[in-house]
């Protein structure tokens, strides 16, 4: 049989994706639903004098109207689940809706329920609120300064948390021969999945069971959660995601939206939707990054790096979104040092809250950010001392023979290859006859530049063990059944929540090679929670290391017990029976034989067992993997910007990404090119924008710049291979690596077509006036 | 955000003061002016139907006019909420006598928020310019109305 693992298959679930047969939770529809709209506060910053909801009320068709106070003690509030120790974390609560305070444009004021739609809209519009407005403050800068205004009483400076890692002394950078001292600005983004969030809750009065379709990233998480803060036992609440269109880490967080449809479901004993508008989604669905990153780095004139430290204000936004607080702490901090070699990294990291919609993961979540701050002192540190910025990388990577490493931040980096990636990447794009037409071009007044990135990132999140050291509220197992039927047909149940990803492709290609059935024959259920007995969801390029291996682990107890009844069948001992393509045979008697789908329908006959053994046949494991996984590679870009207007034209685009063993090529090369679209986005248009008062000023998409494929010439990507050591299928994460790699690579490229007129950075989005400008300042300076 | 907005006058500074300073001109000259009430002195409780780009609908707000140094200057404060969101705005009234006409310039800090702000931030100057040159020009019609 040919290999089905590592082959390119279609994606099986895009029929139905592109026909218009998903099943989203805006498809859902019951009979006797109602329709809920929320009033948001149209203020950053303000206390609520007075709630008038007669004329709501009034309205015909209006079913129910409920404030933050209608609510007070009868729902909990919306947790944090992720505590940082030694942090001195703050977590006021945070209302679904708020009572006496409103703290970002969007929190949520008053919720409609009515019977439909529009009407609900409408009535929405018929609240009379008094504000009392308050000085409010969207940056994160100026929210720890003195007078500042203070979001939540009780938490001084509006400090979060306060989180430290790692070692660099002052004496390291005094003794330096090289310093290179730079401050980076990690603009905020705002994920925009397709599909914005939309819950359908439905309550059974008879059984107290409620089930909320929702667009969850981790179904389980959120009844988790849910349960708490509905006060439904886990029992009788279900969380129902089948299919999720997109989430980026936007559909990690509880918020509360979803929590009081269920309620009023539950108080009104009828089905109520919600579905977020785009706008809703601009201001109230979590945002990314936001960092201002002040940043050392020491280095010998020869090139080896010494050290790095980092220190980092994050603007974690009004409250603290569920993952939020691990995202520049734990996330950001332990991969600082990156794919070198350096003795010492350390990290100082502040929460700050502002009147700002609340960050949390984005694709990525951290490792962008600290891959983007290192890729881009290595290229400043390399300027410095004159030498070219990939020779300065191949010098300090770590070799392929010290793994497994230790890094001064604490990891063990499992596995790399990491100059096979570099070399192969270098020949792709012709690094050498790059340089030299990038000297002939310049001498014609044309400005070519070439970035590199050799990054590592740290996913496949992760031991349980270190979740719980480093503050995650939960484990980062993942469950797994796999169940034969009697036919031979498999189901699959897989406690990763796959959202747009593929892995109803590639998990069945991991059955149907390891069980050896036929891909077709295999099924894959997720993101139910009544289905699958636990789950953590689908974030930090976990599903396949973790999900996937989960599910290895479960065929290969199936195997174990069809093995027993196959020896049983062909009358040897077990020793002697061997497994192949599907085929259980005698060992040195080939022909004698029995298929699995043979074994399986004993088992499930039962007529004749082997003693001690159970009828039918499913494996279910709970995997907890023993090490994070280290994908890596080297992305690189060559771009020509127009010192005329600024422009920036992407000419080449080349990823080498090394996840370990590759299940389906197209499905992997699909995660790369949307990671680097989105990546690119970063570095080149996106950003959202508050205004003093912080109001938010990007909240279309007329005003925030979505990539569009039209932005973009063809990518090159390939592949290298390099098994993960520490996990049954060899396999590592490939989610995440577009946006951790291509952002610095193309800042890189940009800065190293800038060097004729001086500039050595510029902030992030490179916006034709930004660079325009830069080139001018270079100018004027020179 | 900072709004300034001038215009020329072919009348006296006097004249052109009392206009301003008049209730019944106000009435006629705030675009979409449907209700003018006095609260108290210089206070005015308002009701502004607006129908141009992003600033649509009825804003309910207050109208005051203070700080009155006749005929220099004077310190026009609005405020208005509607389903858009709220909207305030700060400015200065300066009367400047040319050569017999009256150059009367508008220095405005005005705020946005809410829907306003997040899809209409981008036209909000030109929109809020354009309602003050309404005002102006209506003013002006004022102005040759009395003259006539």
């Amino acid at each position: 049989m040919a290999s089905v693992f590592g082959s390119t298959l279609k994606r099986r679930e895009d029929p139905r994706l592109i026909t218009g047969n998903g099943q989203y939770s805006e498809d859902i529809q019951l009979p006797g639903m109602l329709y809920a709209s929320v009033l948001r506060s149209p203020h950053a910053h303000a206390r609520i004098v007075n709630i008038n909801t007669d004329a709501a009320k009034a309205l015909e068709g209006v079913v129910a109207v409920y404030t933050g106070k209608d609510l007070e003690g009868k729902i909990g509030t919306v947790p944090t689940a992720w505590l940082p120790p030694d942090s001195n974390i703050q977590t006021p609560p945070h209302e679904v809706l708020a009572v006496n305070k409103v703290r970002y444009v969007g929190d949520g004021v008053a919720l409609v329920v009515a019977e439909n739609r529009y009407v609900a809209r409408d009535a929405v519009d018929l609240i009379q609120v008094t504000y009392a407005p308050l000085p409010a403050v969207a940056e994160q800068e100026q929210a720890i300064a003195d007078g500042a205004p203070i979001l939540h009483d009780g938490v001084e400076n509006n400090v979060a948390f306060h989180w430290q890692a790692g070692n660099a002394t002052d004496d390291v950078f005094e003794n330096a021969e090289v310093i290179v001292k730079q401050r980076f600005r990690q603009q905020r983004l705002i994920p925009n999945p397709m599909e914005p969030r939309a819950a359908t809750a439905q309550y059974n009065p008879a059984t107290g069971e409620m089930t909320l379709w929702a667009t969850s990233q981790n179904p389980h998480i959120h009844r988790f959660l849910l349960s708490g803060i509905l006060g439904i036992p886990e029992n009788k609440l279900r969380i129902v995601s089948v299919d999720v269109g997109g989430g980026f880490g936007a559909k990690i967080a509880c918020y509360p939206d979803e929590a009081m449809v269920a309620y009023a479901a539950r108080d009104l004993k009828r089905p109520v939707k919600w579905v977020e508008d785009r706008r809703e989604n601009f201001l109230v669905t979590s945002h990314g990054r936001d960092m201002v990153l002040d940043v050392e780095f020491a280095g010998t004139k020869d090139g080896d790096f010494t050290a790095i430290r980092v220190k980092n204000i994050a603007n974690m936004g009004a409250y603290l979104s569920t993952a939020g607080p691990g995202v520049p702490t734990i996330l950001f901090g332990l991969i600082v040092p990156g794919a070198y070699k350096i003795p010492y990294a350390a990290v100082d990291v502040y929460g700050v809250f502002t009147n700002t919609t609340p960050t949390d993961a984005y694709r990525g979540a951290g490792r962008p950010e600290a891959t983007y701050l290192l890729e881009r002192m290595v290229d400043l540190f390399a300027a410095e001392i004159g030498k070219d910025p990939v020779e300065v990388r191949r010098r300090n990577l770590i070799q392929s023979h010290e793994f497994p490493y230790n890094t001064a931040m604490g990891l063990e980096y499992d596995s790399g290859n990491y100059e096979v990636a570099l070399d192969k990447a270098l020949a792709m794009v012709g690094y050498e006859e790059l340089r030299q037409k990038q000297q002939e071009l310049r001498s014609q007044g044309r400005h070519l530049g070439i970035g590199v990135t050799t990054y590592v990132e740290i996913c496949g999140l992760g031991p349980s063990q270190v979740a719980g050291a480093v503050g995650f509220q939960g484990g980062l197992w993942e469950s797994a059944t796999v169940r034969v039927h009697p036919t031979g047909k498999v189901t699959v149940f897989t406690g990763a929540s796959p959202h747009g990803q593929g892995e109803e492709t590639t998990f069945a290609q991991i059955v149907s090679q390891r069980l050896g059935v036929p891909f077709e024959d295999i099924e894959v259920v997720h993101g139910d929670t009544n289905r699958i007995a636990m789950g953590w969801g689908t974030y930090g390029s976990r599903t396949t290391p973790v999900g996937g291996n989960a599910i290895a682990v479960a065929v290969d107890k199936v195997l174990e017990k069809a093995k027993k009844i196959a020896a049983h069948m062909l009358e040897v001992s077990e020793e002697d029976v061997r497994f192949e393509d599907g085929k259980y045979s005698v060992e040195g008697a080939p022909t004698r034989s029995v298929t699995i789908q043979e074994v399986t329908l004993q088992a499930y006959l039962a007529w004749n067992l082997p003693q001690g053994v159970e009828p039918a046949l499913e494996g279910t494991a709970f995997y907890d993997p023993v090490n994070f996984v280290y994908p890596f590679g080297t992305h690189i870009c060559v771009v020509e910007v127009d010192e005329e207007t600024g422009d920036i034209d992407l000419v080449k685009y080349v990823a080498v990404d090394d996840c370990g063993r590759v299940i389906n090529p197209m499905v992997a090369e699909g995660q790369v090119h949307g990671g680097i679209v989105q990546g690119i986005g970063q570095a080149l248009w996106e950003g959202a924008v508050y205004d003093e008062q912080a109001q938010l000023l990007t909240g279309t998409f007329m005003d925030y710049a979505m990539p569009k494929a039209r932005f973009f010439k063809e990518f090159e990507t390939a592949f290298t291979e390099t098994p993960a050591p520490q996990n049954p299928l060899g396999v590592k994460g490939i989610g995440e690596t577009g946006t951790i790699a291509s952002t610095p690579t193309v800042v890189n490229a940009v800065m190293d077509a800038l060097r004729p007129f001086g500039v050595k950075d510029i902030n992030m989005p490179l916006t034709p006036e930004r660079v325009w400008n830069a080139i001018e300042k270079g100018r004027q300076e020179a | 955000m900072k709004i300034t907005f001038q215009h020329t006058y072919n009348a006296p500074r006097e004249q052109v003061w009392t206009l301003l300073q008049d209730e019944d001109t106000l009435v006629r000259t705030l675009p979409g002016c449907k209700r003018l009430h006095l609260v108290r002195d210089g206070l005015y409780e308002t009701e502004l139907g607006l129908d141009v780009g992003p600033i649509k609908g009825l804003f309910e707000g207050h109208v005051e006019m203070c700080e009155q140094e006749e005929p220099t200057r004077y310190r026009l404060k609005l405020s208005g909420r509607g389903k858009p969101g709220e909207l305030t705005a700060d400015s200065w009234v300066f009367l400047e006598d040319k050569d017999g006409k009256t150059v009367v310039t508008c220095d405005a800090d005005a705020q946005v928020s809410g829907l306003l702000a997040s899809v209409g931030q981008r036209v909000t100057g030109s929109v809020a310019r354009m309602l003050l040159g309404r005002f102006f020009k209506n003013v002006e019609a004022e102005l040759r109305r009395s003259a006539s």
